[in-house]
Formats: C-alpha cells, structure tokens, sequence
C-alpha cells in the first residue's frame, strides 16, 4: 500500500512541482536574520571552524561591526524549477577600504578522467584523484585582484590557482603529467560553471555600500558553501565575516533524491509501478482517441 | 520550460525530453521495437550522464511495452511459452548485465563500452537488415508468384537437446536456443538501457524462424520483465534510476506510439525493415564519428565522493 501511495504522491507531485516551486523559491527578498557571526567576531561561526580547510587566521580583536554582510536568500534551494541561481551579497563597511568576496563550495574526492588514442577511437585511459577539490570556488572583489593580492593579504584570499596549489593527488604520478591533471579539472569546473573564469565585480556605492551577484549553475552540488567577504585597507584585512550558505534540494526533488539515496530497492519498485501505470493508461488512451 | 531532474542532478528543457521519448515512442509504434536505442545515445548527447541516461532508459522501457503489449496480448499475438523461455534467459543476462555495469563504471569505462557496444551491435543488425529487406524487395517485383519457401529452413541449432514445442509459433526447437538469446539480450538491456527489440525481434525472426505475426508481441512480454528487472537492480545497485527523467519519456513515448503504429499499419513489412535498418545505421554512424574524432576536451570527471 505504501508504495501505491508513493506513486500517487509522486505523480501529482510531478505535475505539480514546475508550477508550485517556482514561487517557493522566488519568496528568496525576505531577509532572513544572519546565522551569527555579523557583528560578533568571526571565526566563532560554526561552519567555519569545523571545516580544516579554512585558515584560522581571521582577526578576532574588531568590536565595532567595521563590516555587515547580508545575502538576499539564506539557502541555495534546488527545486524542480531550479536552472541555476544568482544570489545577491550586499552589505556596508567602514571606509575607505576594499572588499574581496570569496563562495568556497565543500570540498570532495574528483576523479579526473583523461582521453587518449587507441586505435584511432578516443577513451578514457588516465585517471588521477584529487582530495580538498572545492565543489565551487569564485571570488569577486571591488578592484582589479592582482593589485588587492600583489599587497599581500597575509594568504588568506587564495585565487583559483592558489587554491588548486593545495589541492592533494592520490596517488604517484610525474610531476608535469600531475599538473596537466589539475589544468584538466580546472577546465571541466570552468565550463560547468562551478569556477567562474572571471572575477566578479562588487560594486561600491557612497563609499561604504558595496553589492555583488554571486552566480551559480544549475549543476549545483549539494552541501554547505562557505561566503567570505573580507575588507581590506592597503592591503591589510581588517575585517571579515564569513556567512556559511547551504545548498541543497528541497521539497519533492528532495524527497525523490532522498528516497533514492536511503531505500533503492523501493525506490525501484515505485519507478516501475510508475512506469507500469503510466504506461497501461496511456496506451489505453491514446489508442481511444 | 526547464525542469530539475533529481537524479541526474541538472535541469533540463522539458520539451527536449518529451521529444526525445515522443521519437523513440514513434519506432515503438513503427517497428515494435523500444526506439531505446536510439533515445540512450541522443540523452548522452544532450548531456545526462551514461548511468542516468541507462537506467532511467530501463524505467521508459517498462511502460513502453506495457502498452503495446496491451494490444498484442488482446489479439492473442503473445506466445506465452516462448516468452517464458526467453524470460529464463533474459532475467539472468540482465541481473549479471547489472554487476557488469557497476563494473565498468567503477574503473570509468562505461561511456566506452556504451558507445561500442552500440556502434558494433547497430551496424551489424542495420546492415543485415538492409541486405535482407533489399533482397526481399528484388526478389517479390521479379517474381511476385513465387511459391513460399519452406517455413524455416534447419540448421545445427535444431539438434540441440532440450527440445519444447511452441504451438503458437509452429515450432520445435532446442529451449537453449531461446534462453541463450534471452540472455544476451538481458545483458545488453542492463548494460545499454535498451529493450533490445531491435535484436530480439530479427533474432526471432531469423534465428528461431518465428512467424512475424506474435514476434512483436512475445518481445514485448519479455521485454517488459526484463525491463522491469533491470530498473530495479539499477535502482538498488547503482541509484541511477531518475524517475523524473523517465516519466517524461514515458508521456513523450505514450504519444508516439499510437502515431508510429498506425503509419506502420500503412506500410508494407519490407519498407518498413528497409526504414528501420537506414535508421538504425545512421545512429551507428553517428556515434563511431563520436568516437573517432577529437574530443573538444581531453579531460572530464568521474564519480565524486564527498570527504568524511
């Protein structure tokens, strides 16, 4: 019985889900109160301190709020509507100053698969592992990088490059096939949009409010991103605020995914109940008309 | 209109979908076949990864041939003890056609082995197809009276022990033969997400000399089963089962169908298998261009693993 309700559930859910999500996630402008961590000093945040990769080093002695960041939606919703998602940061700081924002997805095992020329037919004969790999990495900044860098900001802001510099392969391999390995994955992320070539750029207004578009694609892995927006005067950080932003499926995508993840043999079943009923009614009522 | 498929974890334009299983639901209708074979690489061209595109395949197929099963079934073009035999065969090819996927998937061969695989299979039973239907053709203008040959001629497969009689298809033979058959096509299901009409239904036309009127029908009922297991193994096996995906498949294809069968209803049988065969080779040709040119990226991602 339980099944049958399932299918149910999940072919109403079908027909509903396009039109239903759409306003689900576009009610985003509400502003939700921030986690923590705006005015308070930062690296007491949760999301941050429980991930390694973050450095520690963010300067804890600010007790007036030099730096407020908000972002229009607290959460990243994969719907069934979801084709990828701009999500706005804005917030003000003490000037004169320059703010760097940095979106670090979670960080997993990617598997780099490379073609070679067999026989005249391309497959797949290189593999090569990497550990730490961001799931998404983008920085955007109110000033040309190079020049905010260049001053050093203690290596805490990493561009894309740098940040690749620590990623770990698993395994041996000679040093120059290695580094043609990390190219190969930097330009798979690039073209799915998940490390965004060019930096973005925040835009500064009266001096001390400052906005920028964080984009993401619809190929979104799911999981805790990380926002660091830093203020930075010559060349010093002087602020920061770290904003964990979670990304994840919700309503029916979610349940389906669920459900597949936790119980495949019934989610099995379901599809081929589906599949079944589906396919009995619509033949017997096509052939009728 | 773009819609999140939760599986294959992208969005995708939905009239693109329902196209592609309208098209494959056409060739149901036309050929008796699931068109599977042609809507797996065209979902793998469009960017839905191999394992999704499969097994979601395998979901399509189930309701594919439940609804033109429907209707062999009701004119009694079913030949029920021959479908139970093939389905021996076809649940164990597509229960170790499963393991066989998982495998290759693991040590990142899958999209290979698929393209293939299809490349190989498509262009024998295209060309043999074309030879066979041109031949038909030729011979019926020259000689429109000529007497039927006899109903199938023996070969050394008839001496196979292990002999059943099959009323409905006129036949004695070995059951190894169709349980042999059954297998391979239950392992070329798991492996390509296809019903595997388009080799089951020469198959049983050429190899155990069925006659044409319950071939369609026996292939569906065996199909189904065989579709239905795969499914549920990917699903349990590998989670690559996108029911979404499927569904809109399936609506594409439950308008196809109808459109499809009542234009093969209008054709002749040899045109048609002279159609299906051009159709089958132009995917071939398709894909071995696919696989022989230079790829605009050398690199790509295997399965990614989330960190403790």
């Amino acid at each position: 019985m339980r099944a049958w309700s399932i299918i149910v559930a999940l072919l109403i859910g079908l027909l509903l889900a396009g039109p239903l999500a759409a306003p689900t996630a576009a009610q985003g402008p509400r502003i939700e109160p921030p986690a923590g961590g705006i005015f308070g000093p930062l690296p007491g945040t949760g999301a941050q301190s429980s991930d390694p990769s973050v450095p520690p080093s963010v300067p804890s002695q600010f007790e007036t709020p030099d730096l407020i960041v908000d972002l229009s939606r607290p959460r990243v919703s994969i719907t069934s509507a979801f084709q990828g998602e701009s999500i706005l940061l804005f917030g003000m700081f003490d000037p004169p100053g320059e703010i760097v924002v940095v979106v670090v997805g979670p960080p997993a095992r990617e598997t780099v698969l490379r073609k070679q020329r067999v026989l005249g037919l391309w497959l797949n004969t290189g593999r090569q592992a990497f550990d730490d790999v961001p799931a998404y990495y983008s920085i955007a900044a109110s000033q040309p990088l190079q020049r905010l860098l260049a001053r050093s900001a203690g290596g805490e802001i990493l561009s894309l490059e740098d940040r690749m510099q620590s990623v770990r392969s698993v395994g041996q391999r000679e040093h120059d096939d290695l580094i043609r390995f990390r190219l190969g994955l930097v330009e798979v992320k690039r073209r799915e949009g998940l490390f965004p070539a060019a930096i973005g750029q925040v835009t500064i207004q009266a001096n001390r409010l400052f906005r920028v578009e964080l984009p993401f694609p619809s190929r979104l892995p799911e999981g805790i991103y990380e926002v660091r927006t830093y203020l930075l005067r010559e060349g010093k950080i002087v602020a920061a605020v770290s904003r964990p932003l979670p990304v994840g499926k919700v309503g029916f995508s979610a349940q389906l995914a669920g459900w597949a993840d936790n119980d495949g043999p019934l989610y099995g079943l379901g599809a081929i109940i589906m599949a079944l009923v589906v396919g009995w009614i619509g033949g017997a009522v096509m052939r009728r008309i | 209109m773009e819609i999140y498929l939760p599986i294959a974890e992208q969005s995708m334009n939905v009239f693109v979908l329902l196209g592609l299983g309208g098209a494959a639901g056409l060739l149901a209708g036309m050929f008796g076949v699931g068109g599977g074979f042609l809507a797996t690489p065209l979902l793998i061209f469009v960017g839905i990864p191999p394992a999704v595109a499969v097994a979601s395949q395998a979901n399509q197929v189930v309701a594919n041939s439940i609804s033109s099963l429907q209707v062999h079934w009701r004119r009694g073009n079913v030949d029920l003890r021959m479908g139970l035999v093939l389905l021996l065969g076809g649940m164990i090819g597509s229960s170790a056609g499963v393991s066989l996927f998982t495998y290759l998937k693991n040590i990142g061969q899958i999209d290979f082995v698929i393209a293939v695989l299809y490349v190989v299979m498509l262009s024998t039973i295209g060309v043999l197809m074309l030879v066979e239907s041109a031949r038909t053709y030729i011979r019926r203008r020259r000689n429109p009276e000529a007497p039927r040959g006899k109903l199938h001629t023996h070969y050394l497969v008839h001496r196979l022990p292990l002999k059943l009689r099959f009323y409905k298809s006129k036949l004695y033979i070995s059951a190894l033969l169709p349980i042999g058959i059954g297998f391979v096509i239950g392992v070329l299901s798991a492996v390509l997400g296809v019903g595997g009409g388009f080799v089951l239904v020469p198959a049983m036309i050429y190899i155990l000399g069925m006659p044409t009127a319950v071939v369609i029908g026996t292939s569906n009922f065996q199909i189904l089963f065989v579709a239905a297991n795969v499914t549920f193994l990917q699903a349990a096996t590998n989670g690559t089962v996108d029911v979404v995906l499927a569904l809109l498949l399936i609506l594409g294809g439950v308008v196809g169908a109808p459109i499809g069968s009542r234009l093969a209803a209008k054709l002749p049988g040899v045109v048609l298998r002279g159609l299906m065969s051009v159709l089958i080779l132009v995917v071939a040709v398709e894909l071995l261009t696919e696989l022989l040119r230079t790829p605009s990226s050398l690199y790509s991602l295997g399965f990614r693993q989330v960190m403790p």
